[in-house]
């Protein structure tokens, strides 16, 4: 299985990077987790011409060569980072790589709340027809007093926490599973469709 | 009503624009809406802090100012999009102006939606607790189809939307005024009295007594005995003044002494609180500030200094030594730069009073060292002075040879040692070392900066030779009083007694030249908004090195493997290399940039020196955090911060109590503080000490049962340390957690040994001078411990005396 994590903030130091990072070594014999980072994007300004930058197109292709997505984000004002409102952005406005991937929502804040209100957000956005990539359902995994939550290692400290982490994973990759089943076919007819928000006219809402 | 209208999108074509530019020009009797676009505005990204640009703090002073905020947005993916998010973040991040502010939503999009659940969104986004907006509710206003709503002049087409826009926005204007009532602070009354309460300070509590009287704070005193001097003493002039001319805690910190600042605010609230009123009522309240229209101030002198620093402060002094007019411009509130952070002991080799001292074990050793040296690995404009220095060694190693003797010392000595302290090579394999004639300047010339700052007014501890960390050699005159405050204190008396004139809170900007390319003043920006033109025969920088400012490290460094963006320092946050940009400006060549110093032994919270236990090396022990040795003690500061680096950066100094009678800093209450605020670890025995800083505990007892043995045997088989002092057997034991921080940029502007800067053709730039550590050249790849203050000092009254000499002196008629 090969997956992509990616990095929900353009954040030097970041502890959705070090979550995403100990899934990668934890998870190793179960899944590739490539790390797929943000910070590199330009800002979204919708240009005209459509172009995809450079540094776009490599998060993309690496979300095309996926079987699946973990989007690990911050919580910033109750809802996801800007930047990573920007990458999703340029991928729904140009190559569209997250139709129909299947998609697990993990999130790591140094509060208590662990970004519970930026995941609602994040799923509503996946969800747009312009993205319409395949959320896992039921699943929230939520990494409180993130700055706590690591020994030097890099591993979760919290014996549960780590536990339920397997146990969302294990489902994740189920669910990967699951969703090649029904998938449906159209997906490259959806893929090749150019999507753009004055389109939205044409009563695709 | 004023109202600031936001475009919640960067695109070129927006209907939300249209909306937002149609509400302007249809509501014109009832309010005044002024848009702003967010095409400028960069991603907001928390490692990379742009709160101050202009941009960001453009926004923040129009909405402060503004009585309501509309924000237009369309709908990306389901929410907001990234360009409306990202100002918001600014605006939540270190600045708040949204804070109470009332808010209408307004949204057009392609679809019969409307912008519905970005809406949502956004009502959601700016309930957050760092924005605490105050939204409208209700009145939901979603323009769907928005393509075919406008006509050709921009206005609304259906007479019942723009109704229903009349009403919503009659609506905001109501809910403006009752947002503004209830932000107006409420009336304060206190119980009057006088309150003791604690400002939690630098170095720990200080105790604080507020006077209230029935609605107004009256005093504010402020027991400041604990407190490192100098570095905090304008916080306690002035944050109480403007509590009091205020009558508000809405005070800003003062830059280099938030934390200070803050306490002050604090205590004042808690006070406040104790009287039975709400300190936030007073945290709302505003002091009028004063944004008056531009002032000019020109100031004609004979010599203006950039930096009120040590070699600033010399400079100056030196200038009305000889009678002449001088002005000192600081950027900071107080002066000082990062002279009052220094440990206080300044090299200079002085062997009549050094030898009065006996040699300690280990001298011997390292002198017996530098002798066996190949004379290959020396450059060659080194040479002479390298031979002549090993006969000096090798005469008092054979006068001495069956005795202890006394500690020797020489100006060679230093010159060498400075020379061999700075030897280093980068990471492309380029080698550097320290200029000959400039190392020579500075060793030839460092005691009688001594004698010198002894007339200004510096006195010195005659009874003590001392070492700094990173020092290599026993020569610190150390003077009497506050570590490096001691030097500022004299040299401020001196200048102010003697008619120099310092301007704080000017920050110089520009140099300004005559048409041949002479530098002939500069233009600084003042406090309150002034412009400060400064006309003078010779300007000299002496603003420091930039080792506050990660960035340009960064950028330049070719030393280190990397430079963490979140690294600490151990500078004044004003070390922003500001004299570097001032001199390229005109033309400057800069040498040796890429060199900087890690100060292996710092906070590893704060980036400070003076927390812990300041005492020499031959007195503790550093251990890393498995309890074992990793470095000899007396290495090079880049040989411990490597080492440092490899065992996980984070490590401990141990010693015993004994350290009392040598430390620095030190008297059982600063123990105690340091201890309460976790600075400092205690434990009656190594086991206790090993557990509270989750070491093994078998570990740190081997390693130390070692250490007194080779102390005992004054050899240290494992990592060679130079020389020992105490043991570790004396309870309570004592540990101090350390960590690499920033500590000195060796680089800067090429000077020769008269100051004067070198412009990148090699010749001199006529009326410009540098001094400290805005110059390079001297220290090259590493700085020893001590040579700092011997330079700033030194070079500070070459700088002075250059520029008096060419520029100031009066032709005789």
């Amino acid at each position: 299985m090969k997956l992509v994590g990616i990095v929900g903030t353009n954040a030097t130091a970041s502890t959705n990077r070090q979550l995403l990072q100990y899934m990668q070594q934890h998870f190793t014999d179960q899944a590739t987790i490539e790390i797929g980072e943000i910070a590199p994007l330009p800002a979204f300004n919708e240009p005209e011409d459509r172009a995809v930058p450079a540094e776009v197109q490599v998060l993309s292709d690496q979300i095309e060569a996926a079987d699946g997505v973990i989007f690990a984000t911050p919580e910033y004002d109750h809802s996801i980072p800007a930047a990573l409102k920007s990458a999703i952005e340029w991928l729904s406005y140009t190559t569209r790589p997250l139709i129909n991937k299947p998609v697990m929502i993990v999130g790591a804040s140094n509060g208590s709340l662990g970004t519970s209100r930026a995941q609602t957000h994040l799923r509503q956005i996946l969800e747009a027809p312009e993205l319409k990539a395949l959320v896992m359902p039921n699943v929230e995994y939520f990494l409180g007093h993130s700055l706590q939550a690591f020994d030097e290692a890099g591993n979760l400290t919290d014996a549960d926490k780590a536990q339920e982490l397997d146990a969302d994973f294990m489902a994740f990759l189920a669910f990967i599973e699951l969703t090649a089943k029904i998938t449906p076919a159209n997906k490259f007819v959806e893929k090749n469709q150019q999507f753009s928000w004055s389109q939205i006219t044409d009563g695709r809402d | 009503m004023k109202f600031i209208g936001i475009v919640g999108t960067n695109a070129k074509k927006s209907y939300n624009r249209m909306l937002l530019k149609f509400m302007q020009d249809h509501f014109q009797d009832q309010a005044e809406i002024e848009i702003l676009e967010l095409t400028d505005v960069p991603l907001f990204n928390e490692s990379d802090d742009q709160s101050q640009s202009p941009l960001i703090q453009s926004f923040n002073q129009k909405i402060m100012d503004a009585d309501g905020v509309i924000i237009a947005a369309p709908e990306h993916n389901h929410s907001v999009p990234s360009a409306l998010k990202s100002i918001i973040e600014w605006l939540s991040y270190k600045l708040h102006p949204l804070d109470g502010k009332p808010v209408m939503i307004v949204g057009a999009s392609y679809s019969v939606q409307g912008s519905s659940r970005s809406q949502l969104h956004l009502r959601q986004i700016l309930d957050a607790p760092g924005v605490n907006a105050t939204v409208m509710p209700g009145s939901e206003f979603l323009l769907g189809r928005a393509q075919t709503a406008f006509d050709d002049q921009g206005a609304l087409k259906v007479e019942g939307t723009v109704n229903f826009l009349d009403s919503c926005f009659m609506k905001f204007i109501k809910f403006a005024g009752i947002v503004a009532e209830m932000n107006v602070p409420d009336a304060v009354t206190y119980q009057p009295g006088t309150y003791e309460v604690t400002a939690v300070g630098h170095n720990g509590n200080l105790p604080m007594s507020v006077t209230l009287s029935d609605d107004r704070i009256e005093d504010i005193q402020i027991d400041t005995s604990t407190e490192t001097k100098g570095i905090a003493d304008v916080v306690f002039d002035r944050i109480p003044k403007e509590i009091i001319d205020g009558q508000t805690l809405a005070v800003d910190a003062i830059s280099g002494a938030s934390m200070t600042s803050n306490g002050v605010i604090n205590g004042v609230a808690e006070a406040v609180k104790a009287a039975g009123a709400n300190p936030d009522a007073l945290k709302k309240r505003r002091a009028a500030q004063a944004t008056a229209a531009q002032n000019i101030t020109d100031i004609t002198t004979d010599v203006v200094v950039v930096g009120a620093g040590g070699a600033g402060l010399t400079a100056a002094a030196q200038v009305l030594q000889s009678g002449r007019n001088v002005l000192v411009v600081e950027k900071f509130p107080a002066v000082g730069g990062n002279t009052v952070r220094a440990g206080g002991p300044m090299n200079a080799a002085d062997p009549e009073w050094q030898n009065k001292f006996e040699a300690i074990p280990g001298e011997k050793h390292t002198l017996t060292e530098i002798t066996q040296i190949d004379e290959a690995t020396i450059a060659p404009e080194y040479l002479a002075d390298f031979r002549a220095l090993k006969a000096q060694i090798t005469n008092y190693l054979k006068e001495n040879e069956d005795q202890r003797g006394y500690l020797f010392d020489s100006t060679l000595l230093h010159r060498i040692q400075t020379y061999l302290g700075g030897k280093r090579t980068d990471l492309n394999g380029q080698p550097i070392y320290g200029q000959y004639d400039l190392v020579k300047e500075l060793t030839d010339h460092a005691l009688e900066s001594v004698k010198w700052l002894e007339k200004i007014g510096v006195e010195f501890d005659q009874e003590q030779v001392t070492m700094p960390v990173g020092a290599i050699w026993r020569r610190g005159h150390k003077p009497l009083g506050d570590q490096g405050f001691a030097y500022i204190k004299g040299l401020q008396g001196f200048v102010t007694s003697h008619g120099g004139r310092i301007m704080t809170e000017t920050a110089a900007e520009e140099l300004t030249t005559t048409a041949a390319g002479k530098v002939d003043g500069l233009i600084a920006k003042g406090a309150n908004n002034t412009k400060v033109i400064v006309h003078a025969k010779a300007v000299i920088l002496a603003s420091g090195g930039f080792a506050a400012n990660t960035k340009m490290l960064q950028e330049y460094n070719t030393y280190w493997t990397s430079i963490d963006d979140d690294i600490k320092t151990t500078n004044s946050p004003a070390m922003t290399g500001d004299g570097i940009q001032l001199g390229t400006g005109v033309g400057a060549d800069l040498v040796g940039m890429g060199f900087s110093q890690m100060m292996p032994v710092s906070d590893p919270e704060t980036g400070e020196l003076f927390t812990g236990v300041q005492v020499p090396p031959q007195n503790f022990v550093m251990v890393n955090q498995a309890g074992k040795r990793f470095v000899n003690e007396y290495g090079s500061r880049d040989e411990l911060t490597q080492a440092a680096i490899d065992n996980g950066s984070l490590f401990y100094l141990i010693a015993d109590d004994e350290i009392k009678k040598t430390a620095y800093n030190t008297t059982q209450a600063k123990l105690d503080a340091q201890v309460a605020a976790g600075t400092l670890f205690r434990a009656d025995t190594l086991v206790d000490l090993a557990k509270q800083i989750n070491m093994d505990p078998a570990a740190l007892t081997e390693t130390i049962t070692n250490y007194n043995a080779y102390a005992d045997a004054g050899e240290d088989p494992e990592f060679h340390k130079n020389a020992f002092d105490l043991k570790v057997e004396v309870a309570p034991f004592y540990a101090t957690p350390r960590k690499p921080a920033t500590h000195h940029t060796m680089g800067g502007l090429k000077i020769d040994t008269g100051a004067h800067v070198i412009n990148t053709d090699g010749q001199v730039i006529n009326g410009l001078y540098a001094a400290g550590e805005v110059a390079g050249g001297i220290h090259a790849g590493n700085r020893l411990g001590g040579n700092s203050l011997s330079d700033i000092f030194t070079f500070g009254r070459i700088a002075a005396t250059s520029a008096l000499n060419e520029e100031v002196t009066v032709p005789v008629k």
